[in-house]
């Protein structure tokens, strides 16, 4: 398993989708499997320094899509990217990690058990040979790799120019779909997102957006309302009911994707800080909220 | 001829009997102390001759021999001067044989003649009374000190004349008790009802303050951490003589009471920058004096950027932490000095200060753990409390009217501490805090209820096993303020949601 195998193009291990991307690789290294050219593959994308909103989206739609045995493809880096390859593995899926680096050079390090997971739940994926260390220019390049090994590109977060329009742009050279997640006008990180929408790539408002586009999704299944849809690609038996106290309502109605803290929580509703406290505690017990910095939280959904 | 007076060495924070006996035998003229002297003690020698010629008393040609017993003990400081004269004018016959039998003497010579103030008054007098002397005669501007010892009867002094003056007709120059601070009510120059906003944090500090708990404050730049940091003593519970006592013995041991200033009633506010060196922060010197962290004992430590300071530096406080007194050894003795503080710490919570408002910091986060990395585990261990304060927006700037005073505050936490004062009667604890894991379950027993949230918290929220008995005792604390006699699940779900910040879970 740990073995690494090199291929050339022309041999037929060769990934069908890389061979016609323009400057195809000579040749691929690969420490695990190689993608099932008979799944469906979405590449996630974004900055690697993200907040917590586009933490929670890309957590949200990559164990979605590989709960419904969707590949996910990335850069195994800092940030969305990573991010989107644990939960996908976390959820049972498979993951493809394309680096910029040797195969067996772990970059960056505090990502070392998601490269030891990538092994066994996928694959690591570069051109680059043995012992190659991770350089700039290396990035650029992979970056049409994991492109060209995907059905469509979802970016989750990306600021207005930035590493993620590479991929953008090798994506539309290979004529693969493009989707975005998209965040507020006034947030940086949402800015390249929110273009790439006006632009004309697709809107992701949830993963089944993705699953209909891929064709594992009919039509009717998709109701328009939002909350409805989202129930749709909870795996049976998933569906977690959560009972909350009225209390609990209140300040969770107040809570969003966005860092609160508990400030504002108390400014908004007027209540004293220690109920504030004691209930946001008891929402994170019940796993309804999160405490992602000390006294900011988040809503989960 | 021989005569002596007795007079007080300092040991640390202890005093300790000393003699100064004379002799004048016959012999060629000279003028000699001998008694395992420091170098200013060695000076005394030339302040004391001086002294007593320019005050009218002429040192005949003899041979005179001063010796401070016992001679195995190392003496410094000024102190001895009063003593060693007195005891020279007995031997002139200017003063009666038995005068100062009973008392003990302590003061430092100018030239002139004056008698000059001295540090560690307090402490020293503490010790005499012990040893059961009640008279005593001190520099003049010693005595709010000196009167502040029960039964002890201070006599001030300003000049050698008067010590003769007060020998001869028992007259001594009157001295005014002016300590107003004995009054319960107390002021400070700042309050809480000048910060807007901030609700959380206030809330958190008023429990640091009840329970004496240590406490972190993160923020983005101009929160107001500092503004609010500052504003802690204010609300603290007021301190008990005994505390009084242990505060005002370690600020004039360090010479550092004020003026005319008798005991300490308030808790002390140590803030210092965070280029102190380690030193500074135990307490050092040949024969050392209390470092910055006993001047806080009783009180609050404040280290504002605390990632700033050197790691030494914070690595001192650990012991002083974990023992409340700091051991600090020398070749001659080993010197303690309690160091009982509430720590009070204030940091952004990334290098740029945003963190986690994504539109204004890039950190990566290993940047965000690389910050939090420069504070040693074992110190972030010792913190109770840690709460974020959040960005000001305008509207709270000029917002009127609205904060609690500090008053209203201290109310409340006054209320608090007087419950614990009363549970904790003669077991040695004072406060919350100070509670032993061993006696966590007799003092904050947990009902079933409580025990399931508490396993919740420790499995969903992922809890060291030590975070979870900090929280226990902060949610003792918050019951306390509650007036409640059982931790209830809203104390711990609060205590839960203060508490400090675990490496591992501290991620955008």
């Amino acid at each position: 398993m740990d073995e690494i195998r090199y291929i050339t193009r022309f041999e037929d291990d060769f990934p069908e989708k890389l061979r016609f991307i323009p400057n195809p690789p000579a040749g691929i290294y690969v420490k695990g499997r190689l993608p099932d050219p008979g799944k469906k593959t979405v590449s996630i994308v974004g900055a690697r320094a993200c907040s917590v909103y586009g933490r929670y989206m890309a957590e949200y739609f990559a164990s979605h899509l590989a709960a419904a045995g969707v590949q996910i493809v990335s850069g195994l880096a800092k940030g969305i990217d990573g991010i989107a390859q644990r939960s996908a593995m976390e959820a049972g899926g498979v993951s493809f990690g394309i680096l910029g680096s040797g195969v067996d050079v772990v970059y960056p390090v505090e990502n070392r058990d998601l490269f030891e997971m990538a092994v066994t739940n996928g694959g690591l994926i570069s051109e680059y040979p043995e012992g190659a260390t991770p350089q700039k220019a290396y990035f650029a390049e992979r970056n049409r790799l994991i492109s060209g090994l995907s059905d469509i590109l979802l970016v989750i977060e990306a600021r207005y120019r930035s590493g993620t329009s590479i991929t953008v742009h090798n994506a539309l050279d290979q004529g693969r779909d493009i989707f975005a997640v998209p965040g507020r006008l006034t947030d940086g990180l949402s800015a390249g997102c929110n273009k790439l929408i006006s632009d004309g790539a697709g809107m992701a408002l949830c993963p089944d957006d993705i699953l209909k586009a891929l064709g594992l999704l009919s039509e009717d299944a998709v109701v328009t309302e939002t909350g409805k849809r989202r129930k749709n690609t909870e795996k049976p038996g998933t569906v977690k009911r959560i009972r909350l106290s009225e209390k609990e309502k209140l300040v969770y109605g107040c809570l969003d994707l966005y860092p609160k803290n508990v400030d504002e929580i108390v400014r908004t509703l007027h209540i004293p800080v220690s109920h504030a406290t004691e209930t946001l505690t008891a929402l994170c017990i019940k796993g309804a909220a999160r405490e992602c910095a000390k006294s900011n939280y988040i809503k989960v959904l | 001829m021989y005569t002596s007076v007795t007079t007080l060495s300092l040991v640390g924070l202890k005093g300790r009997e000393i003699r100064a006996e004379a002799d004048m035998s016959e012999g060629l003229p000279v003028f000699e102390m001998v008694g395992f002297l420091g170098g200013e003690v060695k000076e005394a020698r030339e302040r004391v001759r001086t002294a007593l010629k320019n005050s009218g008393f002429l040192l005949p040609p003899k041979r005179i021999t001063v010796n401070l017993s016992p001679a195995d003990i190392k003496k410094s400081g000024t102190s001895y001067d009063l003593a060693v004269a007195i005891s020279l004018l007995k031997l002139l016959g200017i003063i009666s044989e038995d005068a100062a039998d009973d008392m003990v003497v302590i003061g430092e010579l100018g030239l002139s003649g004056e008698i000059l103030p001295v540090r560690g008054v307090l402490p020293m007098l503490i010790e005499a009374k012990q040893l059961g002397y009640d008279h005593c005669i001190v520099p003049f501007d010693n005595m709010a000190e000196a009167s502040a010892v029960d039964g002890m009867d201070a006599v001030g002094v300003r000049s050698l004349k008067e010590v003769e003056t007060y020998f001869d007709t028992g007259s001594a120059p009157k001295y005014e008790d002016t300590d107003t601070g004995r009054s319960s009510d107390r002021t400070y120059d700042v309050d809480f009802s000048e910060v807007n906003g901030q609700e959380t944090v206030k809330r958190a500090l008023e429990i640091a303050a009840a329970g004496m708990h240590n406490i972190l404050l993160v923020g983005p730049p101009g929160s107001g951490k500092t503004m609010l940091a500052k504003r802690l003593p204010t609300i603290l519970p007021d301190p008990d003589m005994d505390e009084i006592l242990e505060v005002t013995k370690i600020y004039s041991v360090a010479g550092q009471l004020k003026e005319g200033q008798g005991l300490i009633y308030t808790r002390p506010f140590v803030a210092p920058h965070h280029t102190v060196s380690s030193a500074a922060m135990a307490g050092g010197g040949t024969i050392p004096r209390p470092g910055l962290c006993s001047l806080a004992h009783r009180g609050v430590l404040f280290l504002d950027e605390l990632p700033e300071f050197s790691r030494s530096t914070l690595e001192i406080l650990r012991q002083p932490m974990e023992d409340k007194e700091v051991n600090i050894a020398r070749a001659a003795a080993g010197y303690t000095f309690p160091a009982d503080f509430l720590l009070c710490a204030a940091m952004n919570p990334c290098k740029c200060g945003y963190f986690p408002d994504r539109s204004k910091c890039r950190c990566t986060d290993a940047d965000v753990q690389k910050y939090l990395g420069r504070i040693s585990g074992p110190l972030l261990d010792r913190i109770d409390i840690c709460v974020e304060a959040s960005r000001i927006e305008y509207k709270d700037i000029n917002l009127k009217g609205e904060s609690e005073s500090s008053e209203s505050i201290r109310k409340r936490v006054k209320r608090a501490s007087e419950i614990q004062r009363m549970r904790y009667e003669g077991s040695g604890i004072r406060f919350n805090s100070d509670i032993g894991v061993r006696d966590i379950d007799r003092y904050c027993h947990l009902g079933k209820k409580e025990e399931q949230l508490m396993r919740d918290a420790f499995e969903k929220l992922g809890m060291s096993a030590r975070a979870y008995h900090r929280m226990i005792r902060v949610a003792r604390t918050i019951a306390d303020l509650d007036g409640s006699d059982k931790i209830e699940c809203s104390h711990l779900s609060e205590a839960v949601a203060f508490r400090n910040i675990d490496r591992r879970y501290w991620n955008g």
